[in-house]
């Protein structure tokens, strides 16, 4: 098993090209996808000639008191342009006391901006409103700002449980998920170089040899798993202590969640190489069918988006959701092993039959 | 040493190998010829056990290799007909694998690998990866391979196909080396039938699955001792002439050759006469005429209908 092993960490050292790859995949798809989750949506904002910079600013200030959206004055002309030509979804037109929305598209985005700017819009004719009846406009705004800072009623939210209310982290999901799926790829490059060897000869030479076949199996399969689990604790690692995740506090149980990802893995890909003949058909095979994986498993848009029972219901036979399940269930709800044993066992399941008729459909296959 | 009893092998209803009994002396080097197809490889991949016989057995000194494939795998070296090797290592790196998967370890792994690679004549190389190698060095190092382990029966599947001619006199001087030296018996696949009229005391010739004929050089030879092979050259092709030598009597057989025809003919006096006197009467004019005893390549010829390389 060792000599079968050596020979691919001998390969490997020889071009370490594709284990470099989805290493800086991993890296740079996750920085990616966090930049564009942390980045404020631009919008377009101009007025009425009317309308004075003193009220433009003011107006500004006021929509920008928003973690959603960053409002810009721009000229109307180019504001336009944008939203006819699909850059952007939505523009503001502002008069004094009114506003207008220039959308070219219906979008959730459209919906969701009107209402922040008609919530900002409603609450500050409220106020100037109520103020022309103050007498002191500026006394009257002082003592709304302070009496919201010590409101009347209080609202105060639990967890289930009684802690408090853990926020979601979406870049550590998109941290796990983009690390699990690119990492498949690596495993199954790795796992071809059984086919590979088969279609050589390399692989009847080592029948022929004292080695058996479990002992050639395992330095395959073996060496597949290290690869793969090394490049996910490189990956974290990255992540730790170069971008500030916070990963260490259950390093420990979330090793043990990839290493069993890894095996089921190993263990698909294995299914994979038995299903078919040539290390071509394995490599169509792989890319055909991993990148639906996360999109089912619902990997790239928060927890709930995906509610057809269907697509839920398919996404279970994949190992890649289980592992998700487990690992933002430890790293962001400070689950327990016992708590996510179900999705262990579920990969673990699925790791044993896919091993199992792998492995049976190859040695099946050659006589 | 090494014998099959009545092979065969079917593959989903089409049948492979049919009836093909063989044998082995210690020491022997055996040819089995036959074209593209004809059941070379799946008989070599029986006899050293990578695949079951539909029936049939092999055996080893009297033991059947089909029950206990383990006895002949500890005395076989298996020179597989593809390039069976790491394209990514070394030479020496990939012997080293092959050495240590027969549990060779040190410096007699170190000596073997040496010694092989002496043997078929890449030893300064042995540093280069096999990706930068020529298809004859792929194929030295394929052999090499085989032998770390010094191997009593040595079974070779078509090792010089797609060489360079420098590679090929390497490979067939390292079987002869084998062989004669070494005392290395020998099972040599090939559809050159030089190569198994320099290398082989005896040899099996194969087609459509079976064996057709066997015995030593001056036995298959006589299979053809009452004929005689007419080369003739011709000014220009004549189909013509094909025909009326086919109506002939003695006629046994005649094949266009890029320069006119061979014809088989049975020994007789007057033969040179007829044919002439046909040219004649087509007006095909006959350059040269060369009579000679027929070889191996004609017995294949005669027995199968077609050429080793068609």
């Amino acid at each position: 098993m060792f000599t079968v092993f050596w020979a691919q960490w001998r390969k490997e050292r020889r071009s370490p090209f594709m284990l470099i790859i989805f290493l800086s995949l991993s890296i740079v798809g996750t920085v990616l996808m966090s930049m564009t989750t942390n980045n404020k949506m631009l919008i377009d904002v101009f007025g009425v000639p009317e309308l004075t910079t003193a009220e433009e600013t003011a107006w500004i200030q006021l929509l920008n008191q928003s973690e959603a959206y960053q409002f810009k004055m721009r000229a109307e002309q180019p504001s336009r342009d944008a939203v006819r030509e699909g850059r952007a979804d939505v523009a503001i037109k502002l008069s004094e006391n009114n506003y207008k929305i220039i959308s070219a598209i219906e979008s959730p985005n459209v919906v969701l901006v009107e209402q922040h700017v008609f919530h900002v819009f409603a609450k500050e004719m409220q106020i100037r409103e109520a103020s022309t009846h103050s007498g002191d406009e500026n006394q009257f705004r002082a003592d709304v700002e302070h009496n919201l800072q010590r409101p009347a009623l209080t609202l105060q939210t639990q967890a289930w449980d009684g802690n408090p209310i853990v926020k979601y982290d979406i870049n550590l999901q998109f941290l796990f998920g983009l690390t699990l799926f690119l990492v498949i790829y690596t495993i199954g490059f790795k796992v071809t170089g059984v086919l590979m060897e088969k279609t050589t000869g390399v692989w009847n030479r080592v029948i022929l040899s004292p080695v058996r076949k479990t002992e050639m199996y395992l330095g395959h399969l073996i060496y597949s798993f290290l690869i793969g689990f090394i490049q996910i604790i490189i990956v974290f690692l990255i992540f730790h202590y170069g971008f500030g995740y916070q990963l260490m506090e259950h390093f420990d149980m979330i090793l043990v969640i990839c290493a069993t990802y890894m095996f089921t893995m190993v263990a698909f890909a294995m299914l994979l190489a038995g299903v078919m003949r040539t290390p071509e058909q394995f490599s169509s095979l792989l890319s055909a069918t991993v990148p639906i994986m996360p999109m089912l498993g619902g990997i790239y848009v928060p927890p709930g988006t995906i509610t057809n029972k269907f697509i839920l219901g398919i996404s279970e036979l994949f190992p890649l959701t289980h592992a998700m399940k487990a690992l933002t269930g430890v790293a962001m709800f400070n689950e327990s092993l016992t708590d996510v044993a179900m999705p262990i066992a579920k990969l673990l399941f699925i790791g044993v039959i896919c091993m199992g008729v792998g492995i049976n459909l190859m040695e099946r296959r050659k006589a | 040493m090494l014998e099959t009893i009545e092979l065969r092998k079917v593959f989903k209803g089409k049948t492979a190998v049919e009836e093909v009994s063989l044998y082995l002396e210690k020491g022997e080097s055996v040819g089995l010829l036959g074209p593209n197809g004809a059941g070379k490889s799946t008989t070599i991949s029986m006899i050293s056990s990578l695949l079951l016989p539909t029936s049939g057995d092999v055996r080893l000194n009297g033991k059947s290799v089909v029950k206990n494939p383990q006895d002949i795998r500890k005395v076989l070296g298996v020179v597989p007909q593809e390039i069976a090797l790491y394209n990514e290592l070394s030479a020496y790196e990939n012997l080293k694998f092959f050495g240590r998967i027969y549990k060779l370890k040190g410096n007699h792994l170190e000596s073997k690998i040496q010694e092989v690679l002496e043997m078929v004549g890449l030893r300064e190389r042995q540093k280069e990866l096999i990706k930068a190698f020529s298809g004859g060095m792929k194929r030295r190092i394929n052999i090499a391979a085989a032998l770390l382990h010094d191997p009593q029966i040595v079974i070779m599947d078509e090792p010089t196909v797609g060489i360079d001619p420098q590679s090929r006199n390497h490979i067939l001087e390292t079987v002869r080396l084998l062989n004669r030296e070494k005392g290395t018996t020998v099972l040599y696949t090939s559809h050159y039938m030089e190569e198994v009229e320099q290398l082989c005391n005896r040899m099996y010739i194969m087609d459509h699955g079976q064996i057709i004929a066997s015995g030593t050089q001056d036995e298959l030879r006589r299979i053809l001792s009452g004929e005689d092979t007419l080369l003739i050259q011709l000014n220009e092709p004549s189909p013509e002439l094909v025909q009326e030598l086919l109506v002939l009597d003695p006629v046994r057989q005649v094949e266009e050759t890029e320069s006119g025809l061979k014809l088989i003919v049975t020994k007789q006096s007057g033969i040179l006469a007829h044919v002439v006197q046909v040219a004649e009467r087509l007006s095909v004019q006959i350059v040269n005429i060369n009579v000679y005893t027929p070889s191996l390549e004609d017995v294949f010829l005669q027995l199968t209908g077609r050429k080793l390389r068609d």
